[in-house]
């Protein structure tokens, strides 16, 4: 054995295999780490809810404004089953209202995409487009939006694109933020190894810059949802006549309270979905992000 | 021990022959700085470094923190651009990154969103050499299996340790067969132990490739294992200080290396040599 060969066998030593896995069977607390967080979710909800129908049956509060929960669910399944005759105005159906309002907020979400992630492009990727733009991206995105809804209805009446606008505008500014802010903080060494292995500008772009960038546009778009799902209520509430804003405003007006807590009810869970959306969309698309605990 | 060092020289002239030959890297008066724009200074990082790298020369720069080492190859590299002097490879004048050089990230740089594979073909989606698609895949094959991460061409940089990302950084350096070899302490980040068998590997590797190394390192003991010629240099402005030959014949790795008569006073006079300017740079990195 020559020297070099023994070093050879020396070097060998650092191998370290990631793939090689072995099937072992859980152990009941390896069990629990796993599945424990489902079992406590579960149980939490169904005594949140116990607690809450057993509070609404004792009568310490007027069933005009607190419904029992069984009530609450009951209105749910029964508006998410039926839907309206024509000119009802509110019958209990949840179904149109609730599809009005995600056709409102996916347009919204798309307007809003398409004029924030390239205007977030921009800022980062020029100095002067940065500073022309950022003021006024500033002051908006600090400006309270339902201070201008009111400027809204002046301009366009109680329409559709009022509500479009308002959830354009809610939505638009996390998604310009983040994209300009994963532009800027591209990891400096990352663009000096394209750049010395020979990448052109426009390359920096495609193959660094947006790459890095696309977890932080998805993030902004996380946000977006919602910001544009406050828009889209506010402007429900504000004017027209559909939707589940106008729902809630309206159940309210007429004591319907198990109604209006089932819509309430809907819009969390309706929220939670599409955030949990992105979270899956983030990971598919950026999984060292989760590694790294984001 | 005789004998041992006996087959050492004896594989030193079985090996390739690492031919050091006509200069690649001509560097006359190079002065580079930075401008500071927060406090309107311009600083100086290095100062009038004349330097002749030749090919097939592995030659290791050492020096405190903040000397310009990183500098330096910077230049050669083509990422910045001297201020006074000339920095010329291959006879001609850096202007700008090129297929003929490569360099080696010391926080590895590979593309988070890139498997190992993809990361390693990188430099020919950007520099248009030509190659057929087959000679590529060939060549992708050829280095990861060189780095001896084949299986692990579909993982993720996320997935490996350091020393496999490093690996994976040194496999696309060479991917594009480059004339020169340039790393900026590439196994600084590297535990001790993975670090020893990283520097036999790139000890292996440039053997085999015969490439022209410019290596940056704060380990004296590095520098030692792996350098034809170590070159000191001095805190900002740096300077060239001098210039030590190594002549411990290849391969080096291991316990041979330190009880090689030649070792500790190298290390010792290196020591010397760097450790003045090391506790200028500690007193300057206070103010």
């Amino acid at each position: 054995m020559t020297a070099y060969e023994r070093n050879q066998a020396i070097g060998d030593g650092d191998e370290i295999d990631p793939g090689r896995f072995e099937d072992t069977k859980l152990t009941p607390g390896e069990v629990w780490n796993r599945y424990g967080s489902w079992v406590i979710t579960v149980v939490n909800l169904t005594v949140f809810f116990c607690i809450w129908e057993l509070f609404a049956r004792s009568g310490a509060v007027s069933p005009l404004f607190f419904p029992k929960a069984s009530s609450m669910f009951e209105a749910l399944w029964h508006g998410l089953t039926t839907t309206a005759p024509p000119g009802a105005v509110v019958s209990g159906s949840i179904r149109d209202h609730l599809l009005y309002t995600l056709r409102d907020l996916g347009i919204g979400l798309v307007i809003a995409c398409v004029i924030g992630i390239p205007a977030g492009l921009l800022m980062g990727g020029n100095r002067y487009v940065e500073k022309i733009l950022s003021p006024y991206v500033w002051a908006l995105a600090s400006l309270p939006r339902i201070a201008l809804v009111p400027l809204f209805i002046l301009f366009l009446g109680f329409s559709v694109k009022m509500q479009i606008t308002i959830i354009v505008l809610s939505a638009v500014f996390p998604i310009i933020i983040n994209s300009w802010a994963g532009v800027k903080t591209t990891d400096k060494s990352l663009l000096a190894a394209a750049r010395v292995f020979g990448a052109s500008r426009r390359e920096l772009y495609t193959k660094v810059v947006l790459p890095y960038t696309l977890p932080f546009i998805i993030s902004g778009i996380q946000q977006g949802i919602g910001r544009g799902l406050v828009g889209v209520i506010i402007a429900e509430i504000f004017g027209g006549s559909n939707g589940l804003g106008y729902l809630v405003n309206r159940s309210a007006d007429t004591f319907n309270s198990a109604l209006m807590y089932a819509v309430l009810f809907l819009l969390v869970v309706v929220s939670l979905s599409l955030v949990q959306l992105t979270r899956w969309l983030e990971a598919y698309v950026a999984p060292w992000r989760r590694v790294e605990g984001l | 021990m005789a004998s041992e060092r006996l087959s050492m020289a004896a594989n030193r002239s079985a090996r390739p022959a690492r031919a050091i030959g006509a200069p690649v890297i001509v560097s006359k008066g190079l002065t580079i700085g930075y401008t500071l724009h927060r406090e309107r200074k311009r600083l100086t990082a290095l100062r009038d470094i004349t330097l002749t790298v030749n090919r097939g020369e592995f030659v290791v720069l050492v020096g405190p923190s903040g000397c310009g080492k990183t500098t330096f190859i910077n230049a050669v590299s083509g990422l910045v651009e001297p201020w006074e002097g000339t920095i010329e490879v291959n006879g001609k004048p850096v202007s700008g990154p090129g297929p003929d050089r490569a360099m080696v990230f010391q926080d590895y740089a590979l593309m988070p969103w890139r498997t190992v594979e993809s990361n390693v073909r990188m430099p020919f989606e950007l520099q248009k050499l030509g190659l057929s698609k087959q000679e590529m895949d060939e060549r992708v094959a050829r280095f990861l299996d060189l780095v001896n991460l084949t299986g692990f061409e579909k993982s993720y940089p996320y997935e490996l340790s350091g020393g496999m990302k490093q690996r994976v950084g040194i496999a696309r350096a060479l991917v594009s067969e480059p004339d020169i070899l340039l790393a900026d302490e590439p196994f600084a980040a590297i535990d001790a132990m993975t670090r020893e068998a990283m520097q036999s590997e790139l000890e292996r590797i440039v053997s085999e490739t015969g490439q022209t190394v410019v290596f940056i390192t704060h380990s004296i003991d590095e520098a030692i294992t792996l350098a034809d010629r170590v070159v000191v240099i001095s805190f900002r402005p740096g300077r060239i200080k001098e210039i030590v030959d190594i002549n411990i014949p290849r391969p080096r790795f291991g316990y041979d290396l330190k009880t090689h008569p030649d070792y500790g006073r190298l290390y010792d006079h290196i020591w010397r040599l760097v450790k003045d300017e090391a506790f200028q740079a500690a007193r300057g990195a206070k103010r």
